[in-house]
């Protein structure tokens, strides 16, 4: 069973900077109660090494780089600061729980759905967000009989133009207001098609 | 080592990566085998789901084609074998299932765990966790790894770690450890000169000095990688060409390892706008140099079979 807890405890010092702030200065008290003593001098050691550093850069390069390649719109308007501010608090609540690339991106944008309905502002986002969401979603592993049913996402801007300033890599401007409906399905060779409905 | 452990001489191996797919296509005659993540070409939904593995539909079709062409081996993430709050049997299914379809001549993943708990859920660093060298970690693999061999009838390797920290008052050295896993378990070695590189660089060191403890007859398969430096350390990102030392590494450990089936080169798809065809191509030429000079000839694909 130590080692059960030896390693839970190795990797939250991984994920979460502030528990093994907390392992460093204030010991390992509360953490596990099997721990053997020589388990508990290795998991101090652990917490002050250096080595640590590098292994949660690591860490943090491997699952930002699903948000990067996942969700390159959402990447982009929201700009470098905002981003890491907002990964900080989304890993902050949500703990790694899957090698793959897709459903920690789905996660995020249901996180940033739900800052947007609390009260984040930021032009443009809730489309672009709802937006990527919907392609990943499409974009979901599937089992073979088993179908996607088309994704729709309200706009309240115009899409063609939103779409043409994120492509040259401009921060959007003065985009239209337009009231439609985009609706995503699956063609043939499974490439993700949007038709616009005004 | 037993027969059931030998390996075919395949040669030169490349690692799967989607964007190397034009590379891998066009110029197969530069490489003998194909090493592939199979974690890649299913998604895990997580354990205990049913299904679990749900298989990427245009990699398989691709895989059906290629594998008619050049063996393929696989190399596993997903197995997380060090966990010790769970031993996944439902991932060697998935291995033994593939295992029907590919009789692949051996198999790998990497000696660590990933996956670990908290809060009563699952967690995955995505970080290949290192394991103390001590005899709780052999008492922890070795049934693990004899039950792998059981169900699949090929050659179950494990990979060198990567580690940034190493554990205090360790039973065994690396190399000890290894060779006692090998002894205890039946399971053989992937050695990773990069990992290796990477290791003896930030803990200052010496590889010759591992591979002199190490029983290089349990060595089957090889990676050669290359780094970055970043904050005061080097790190295994398989970026680009491999750095000098890997090089010289490779033609020390070449001949020395007599039951090698083959060297595979690994890089990440991103890089392959950086290094390029040619770029790659070149460090495929030159594995195959070394291995001609130190090892047989690779045998043909009929051969293999």
């Amino acid at each position: 069973m130590s080692q059960r807890s030896f390693q839970a405890i190795i990797a939250r010092m991984v994920v979460d900077p502030a528990f093994r702030a907390h392992a460093r200065e204030q010991g390992l008290a509360g953490m596990a109660d099997d721990l053997t003593p020589l388990e508990q001098q290795r998991l101090l050691e652990v917490a002050s090494d250096r080595g640590m550093h590098a292994t949660r850069l690591i860490y943090e390069d491997f699952r930002l780089s699903k948000l990067y390649i996942m969700l390159p719109l959402t990447r982009f308007l929201l700009g470098r600061k905002r981003l890491a501010r907002e990964v900080s608090a989304f890993w902050s609540a949500n703990l790694p729980v899957s090698y793959y690339f897709l459903q920690e991106a789905i996660d995020f944008c249901n996180y940033l759905q739900e800052r947007l309905r609390s009260g984040l502002r930021v032009k443009y986002l809730y489309e672009i967000v709802s937006y990527e969401r919907a392609t990943l979603e499409l974009q979901r592993p599937r089992l073979p009989a088993e179908t996607i049913p088309p994704q729709t996402v309200n706009f309240s801007y115009d899409p063609i133009s939103l779409f043409t300033q994120l492509s040259r890599q401009q921060r959007p401007r003065a985009v239209p207001p337009l009231r439609c409906t985009l609706v995503g399905t699956l063609d043939e060779d499974e490439n993700v098609q949007w038709d616009i409905l005004k | 080592m037993n027969s059931s452990s030998s390996v075919p001489k395949l040669g030169i191996g490349l690692l799967y990566q989607e964007e190397l797919r034009p590379f891998i296509e066009r110029e197969r005659q530069r490489f003998d085998f194909l090493e592939l993540l199979p974690d890649i070409m299913w998604t895990d939904i997580g354990y205990g789901r049913n299904p679990r593995f749900i298989e990427n539909r245009v990699g398989i079709d691709f895989l059906r084609q290629f594998r008619m062409e050049m063996p393929v081996v696989l190399h596993s993430i997903g197995f997380s074998i060090g966990s010790a709050h769970r031993f996944d049997r439902e991932h060697i299914a998935q291995i033994a299932a593939w295992y029907d379809w590919l009789k692949f001549p051996w198999h790998s993943d990497h000696l660590a765990f990933m996956f670990t708990e908290h809060a009563a859920a699952d967690m995955n660093v995505g970080v290949t966790m290192p394991l103390p060298y001590d005899e709780e970690s052999l008492e922890l693999l070795t049934p693990r790894v004899q039950e792998m061999r059981a169900r699949v009838p090929a050659p179950f390797l494990l990979e060198n770690n990567v580690y940034f920290f190493k554990y205090s008052q360790q039973d065994f050295d690396e190399a000890a450890f290894l060779n006692q896993l090998c002894e205890r378990s039946g399971c053989r070695l992937l050695l990773d000169l990069h990992n290796l590189y990477t290791n003896c660089r930030n803990h200052d060191d010496d590889p010759y000095d591992f591979l002199e403890k190490l029983n290089l007859e349990n060595v089957l398969e090889m990676h050669v990688a290359g780094g970055v430096e970043a904050d005061g350390f080097y790190f295994d990102a398989h970026s680009g060409v491999s750095p000098p030392e890997v090089w010289e590494l490779l033609d020390w450990v070449l001949p020395r390892c007599p039951n090698l089936g083959g060297v595979t080169f690994e890089m990440l798809g991103s890089w392959m706008v950086d290094v390029g065809e040619e770029g790659l191509a070149a460090q495929l030429a030159r594995m195959k140099e070394m291995w001609m000079r130190h090892q047989p000839a690779p045998q043909s694909l009929e051969a293999t079979a």
